[in-house]
């Protein structure tokens, strides 16, 4: 192979939508092509800043424009929420490994997402509904911490739209002065609301470590197998190609061997949720 | 191949000059006191071949501390490193296999590997700290070299490597003579290295490397800690390790172009794998510790079937608790065996 894999991919920013207080999702149109699957993640540069790792949120058949969703959480982020429309950044990727939406055709899909984990889920739900022909049933749970944290608020009903597509979203809590008319409680409890055979069939969960664990557990509890239980991790992945080794989770490199693992693959490494 | 000293050091002269063989740097080992050091050779200083590993890992001249990844530029650099020994050969077989014959190319050290000529030296002494034969190498380079050169009297005997390898030949013989060694010389040079085998193998008797270490992740965490107590996580071992490839993708970019520099990082430092939010899966500094021998002795060894460890002794020498490598692997290893039996 001989193309450098950290050359950068200049990109333009078009549009940039307010998501939440913490949460923004940045419309890109990348100089050169830039290709994605599903659950594969890209490096976004900065310039005077920084880089750092994100999942698209858009369709990987959409190829008008990338979006990236960004929660501000640190130094490089605080700097993304700050950009304007018309400003340029960077992108090196597609990183890692996709959803195996092959391996899901005709099946039922339970897709979990948490918070700002709520991105990879959209774009697996986007593509999905892309070629919503190729799959049964789509169970969509969703979880904020308040309903002011939840994002893509004027989206769901569109997507409730599509036949065989069921959402079901629950916040924490509902602090006083805000309105709600959905589920309250955690994104666990969500799981007890619905009626999916768990056998030969995928559920896709992303979110904050202690969401993943619980949403795994009670999904292993309602008879999902561990093979069937793909999570979508994050570390702390630099260089998107395996050179680094920051990203490691036991002898697997996030990056690489991931950032989709099934359960059963890392349940024995240490640490997996923090 | 056998080529007198005197001729081999003035082909040495005469490739740092202008007109000599277009290198545009020579680098090669010199002695100060006990320890050896590679330097850039000007044709003064008189060069250390045939002693023991350097202080500083050959890797260190492919893979340096700092250097841009992005955007690069290719030029006809041609570069000499003289006096490499087969641990740091064994570490660069490791490197190539990470980070050129793998999934990506690390375009740099790609570069730097095909601009440098290698001439490796037989270890004819050993440091205090030299324990290849643990590891199964050996104090004379098998392969991974362009030319080795073995001590015999005023000469050197030279075995040609690689195509680089007789390009350099070439070149040599333009000005040195050179004729083929005799049997005798030969089985000379065997009794040689035989012997400095023997001092590895008297040096390390005490340790025992023979068991599973794939295992010694299983052992009880708390025969870790004991190891781990003197180490104050500065990181040394790593950065002096000649397989330790691990860095930072540092962004330097501006408003006018897109800037990628990669600096060397340590497992062994806090910082090292903090997720944004702040979470570390090795928090601690005995999680820290530990890793470090998983690296080298499990994952490398599953990832490039290449122990990451080479036996060079290196982070002996530069551990600020005193440290031993040999003596917690061979208490590891120990523990292996006690589970099992």
């Amino acid at each position: 192979m001989s193309a450098n894999p950290f050359a950068v991919n200049s990109a333009q920013i078009t549009d940039i939508i307010q998501e939440s207080p913490s949460i923004k999702t940045l419309r890109l149109d990348p100089k050169d092509k830039f290709e994605f699957s599903t659950g594969q993640f890209a490096e976004l540069t900065v310039p005077d800043k920084g880089e750092a790792p994100f999942t698209p949120s858009s369709s990987m058949y959409n190829t008008d424009y990338i979006d990236i969703t960004i929660m501000k959480t640190g130094f490089v982020t605080n700097h993304i929420h700050q950009l304007e429309p018309g400003n340029r950044v960077g992108l090196r990727g597609p990183f890692g490994n996709e959803y195996p939406l092959e391996d899901w055709e005709n099946k039922d899909i339970l897709i979990m997402g948490g918070g700002v984990g709520m991105a990879p889920t959209r774009s697996l739900l986007l593509s999905l509904l892309d070629r919503k022909e190729d799959f049964n049933r789509i169970i969509y749970l969703v979880g904020a911490r308040t309903p002011k944290d939840m994002i893509y608020k004027d989206e769901v009903e569109e997507w409730r739209k599509y036949k065989d597509v069921e959402i079901i979203r629950g916040v924490d809590e509902v602090p006083e002065g805000q309105e709600w008319n959905e589920e309250v409680g955690l994104i666990t409890t969500l799981i007890e609301k619905i009626d999916i055979n768990p056998e030969n069939n995928p559920a896709v969960v992303c979110g904050p470590p202690v969401m993943m664990k619980f949403s795994t557990l009670e999904l292993i509890d309602y008879g999902y197998s561990e093979e069937n239980i793909y999570l979508s991790m994050e570390k702390k992945m630099y260089c998107g190609h395996g050179q680094c080794r920051h990203c490691m989770i036991g002898n697997y490199y996030t990056c690489k061997d991931g950032p989709v693992f099934t359960y059963h693959q890392i349940k024995d490494e240490e640490n997996i949720w923090k | 191949m056998l080529i007198p000293k005197e001729h081999f050091f003035q082909f040495l002269k005469s490739s740092v000059s202008k007109e000599g063989s277009g290198f545009s740097e020579v680098i090669l080992p010199y002695k100060n006191d006990d320890d050896l050091f590679f330097i850039n050779y000007s044709g003064q200083r008189e060069p250390a071949l045939n002693y023991y590993r350097t202080i500083d890992p050959l890797r260190i001249y492919f893979y340096f501390p700092r250097e841009k990844v992005y955007p690069i530029k290719t030029d006809n650099y041609k570069r000499l490193i003289v006096g490499a020994t087969a641990c740091d050969l064994r570490a660069l077989n490791l490197l190539d296999k990470a980070l050129v014959k793998g999934d990506f190319t690390d375009p740099v050290y790609n570069d730097w590997r095909k601009s440098t000529y290698i001439i490796s030296a037989d270890c004819e002494e050993i440091a205090d700290t030299c324990h290849c034969t643990l590891l199964n190498g050996k104090p004379y380079p098998d392969n991974n070299y362009d030319i080795n050169l073995s001590s015999y009297e005023d000469n050197f005997v030279l075995q040609i490597g690689s195509k680089k390898g007789e390009e350099l030949l070439e070149m040599l013989e333009k000005t040195g003579k050179t004729k083929e060694e005799s049997e005798a010389v030969k089985e000379r040079i065997e009794k040689n290295r035989s012997s400095v085998v023997e001092d590895l193998r008297e040096q390390n008797k005490d340790f025992n490397y023979n068991g599973d270490y794939t295992q010694v992740r299983n052992v009880d965490p708390d025969k870790w800690w004991e190891d781990q107590e003197e180490c104050i996580g500065c990181g040394a071992c790593t950065n002096i390790c000649p397989t330790c490839y691990c860095m930072i993708l540092n962004d330097e970019s501006n408003q006018q172009e897109f800037i990628k520099v990669r600096s060397q990082d340590s497992c062994q430092l806090h910082g090292y794998s903090k997720v944004a939010a702040g979470d570390s899966p090795r928090p601690k500094m005995r999680d820290r510790f530990r890793n470090r021998y998983l690296c080298k002795f499990e994952y490398m060894k599953e990832d490039f079937d290449e122990l990451g460890c080479v036996g060079c002794g290196r982070c002996i020498d530069s551990c600020a608790g005193e440290i031993d490598i040999r003596e917690v692997m061979h208490k590891m290893l120990n523990q292996v065996k006690q589970k099992k039996a």
